[in-house]
């Protein structure tokens, strides 16, 4: 493995992302802001349509709060951009030069992802700022919450790539992934806890969701940045976690071996 | 007569091309359903711990939700992809090829590309609507029903135009990549009932940056006894929105210098 060009890789997407300085803070503040205007304006009217002070276990702060920590963290999960990085470079031939790299195709798009967490990181920390003034503090916020966050927010990171590495690989067979990938977004903000709390679910629900991938996506980090998970639980949570990184891994080498023996590098 | 036959040629064209990629046509129909299945499953989610969101019961937000598919599969169907293009033609300056047409420039961009692979899911998010339409409890009545689908499609032209506008910065920008992202943002407002939002907020998205009357409107319309203040506000934005976005449309072709970027 050559550390100084996986070095390389990674200054240059940070630099590339950072270049379009307007597009960024217009996309960075006022798509944010629009995000959580209206999970804001759900939660108020979801707490007065059933007049109880609790629900789910949150009362309407501790739900604004989750709802708020779920779309910065998204952010550093999700980085929607390369999603179509990899279809595209075996759409247009683009995957030859990669195979010529001495680094695995594979760690290469991983490190771009990890280097288009540029941005991502500048929006969480502006953010997360002023985010305590305008929702409060979450009562059980520790600093081995936000420890134990961090780890569960990079593994979700490597999940999410490692998930949507072998659906873009489809590519190799098909016109367009786009919308596979598009799936893969909607099925997991709902299972992974981005459009509602996973205990907002009926109990039967919330025990598969556990046993599925997606709620280490954003649940998870979530649900331990917020205090709200046990240092025994996170470490259940992050065994359940790499184990399904594990899995994913084996089916995205098997489909891209499968793929890149009939990869003729001409391109659509 | 004569854009009617222009269009049915565009029609001809968008299903040829649309069959040329069977896989994709079967995923993106396949897409569309999930996105029917998680909008409803959060819906339903929510109303196990509420009886009322935004003063809609659950079977009221069921036909909004709809309401919602059926506006968007017709604005995927008719205009979406015509105005995902519409920045590209802009900045490469192959906006020529439209503006030397002996049409409506704005017709040309705006409904060259029928995406016949969204038809399908337009017939799939109409069969869900009359579903709702169907299970809802109380009685409906022929005529707000009537008056429910024709404020829909005033609504989806509503759709068209704020979609419009928020590209048609691209003649002075060099991206419109933000405002997209913006816009993308906004239609969120637009897949929730419009009853939820309160104060100054809700005045902006009824009136400046009017996305909550899309769908929300026509489904007060549906509800309400007194209809007819929501159906003229709908008709008296969308009417206003258009002759603005005609005029920035025309400012921008004049300020078009047809070099690439």
């Amino acid at each position: 493995m050559r550390w100084a060009v996986i070095r390389d890789l990674l200054t240059t997407e940070i630099r590339r992302r950072m270049s379009y300085r307007a597009d960024f803070w217009l996309s960075a503040f006022s798509a944010l802001a629009v995000r959580l205007a209206v999970v804001w304006f759900i939660v108020k009217a979801v707490f007065a349509g059933s007049g109880r002070p609790g629900i789910g276990g949150y009362d309407a702060q501790g739900m604004l709060v989750y709802y708020s920590a779920a779309i910065l963290v998204g952010k550093l999960v999700q980085t929607t951009e390369l999603e179509q990085g990899i279809s595209q470079d075996i759409y247009e031939g683009a995957l030859t030069r990669y195979l010529l790299y001495p680094v695995p195709y594979g760690v290469v798009k991983y490190v771009q992802q990890l280097g288009a967490l540029g941005p991502a990181i500048v929006q969480l920390v502006l953010f997360g700022a002023w985010l305590p003034f305008v929702v409060g503090i979450p009562r059980g916020f520790t600093a081995a919450g936000i420890a134990m966050g961090i780890g569960a927010i990079a593994v979700a990171n490597l999940l999410q790539f490692l998930i949507t590495f072998p659906i873009q690989l489809i590519a190799f067979w098909a016109d367009n992934v786009w919308s596979l990938m598009v799936m893969h977004r909607f099925a997991s903000a709902l299972l992974g806890g981005m459009l509602a709390p996973l205990s907002l679910f009926p109990d039967s629900a919330q025990r598969v969701l556990q046993a599925l991938p997606f709620r280490y996506l954003f649940a998870f980090p979530v649900e331990t940045l917020l205090g709200r998970i046990s240092a025994a639980e996170w470490c259940a949570g992050m065994v359940v976690a790499l184990a399904w990184c594990g899995m994913m891994a084996l089916v995205g080498r098997a489909v891209w071996r499968s793929g890149t023996y009939q990869y003729t590098g001409v391109g659509i | 007569m004569r854009y009617l036959r222009l269009y049915a040629s565009f029609l001809r064209f968008s299903f040829s091309r649309a069959m040329e990629f069977r896989l994709d046509f079967g995923f993106r129909i396949v897409m569309d359903m999930v996105w029917y299945v998680v909008n409803f499953l959060f819906f339903w989610v929510l109303y196990r711990h509420t009886t009322l969101l935004g003063d809609w019961t659950y079977d009221q937000a069921m036909v909004f939700m709809g309401g919602v598919f059926v506006s968007d599969a017709l604005h995927m169907t008719i205009f979406s992809n015509n105005m995902w293009w519409l920045p590209f033609y802009i900045n490469k300056g192959d906006l020529d090829f439209y503006l030397v047409r002996p049409v409506s420039s704005l017709f040309f961009v705006s409904l060259r590309e029928f995406a016949a692979n969204s038809f399908v899911n337009l017939l799939m998010a109409s069969g869900v609507l009359v579903w709702a339409l169907a299970r809802y409890p109380g009685p409906l009545g022929v005529w707000p029903v009537a008056i429910f689908l024709g404020c829909l499609l005033v609504g989806l032209f509503l759709h068209y135009v704020l979609n419009l506008l928020f590209l048609l910065p691209a003649f002075w920008m060099h991206t419109s990549h933000g405002l997209r992202e913006i816009y993308f943002s906004l239609t969120e407002t637009m897949t929730r009932p419009a009853g939820i939002f309160t104060g100054w907020v809700r005045q902006v998205l009824v009136t400046v940056l009017p996305f909550a009357l899309i769908v929300s409107f026509p489904t007060r319309a549906l509800f309400e006894g007194n209809r007819w203040p929501v159906v003229l506000h709908l008709v008296g934005v969308t009417a206003a929105a258009f002759v603005f976005a005609l005029g920035v449309w025309r400012w921008g072709v004049r300020s078009y210098v047809s070099a690439s970027s």
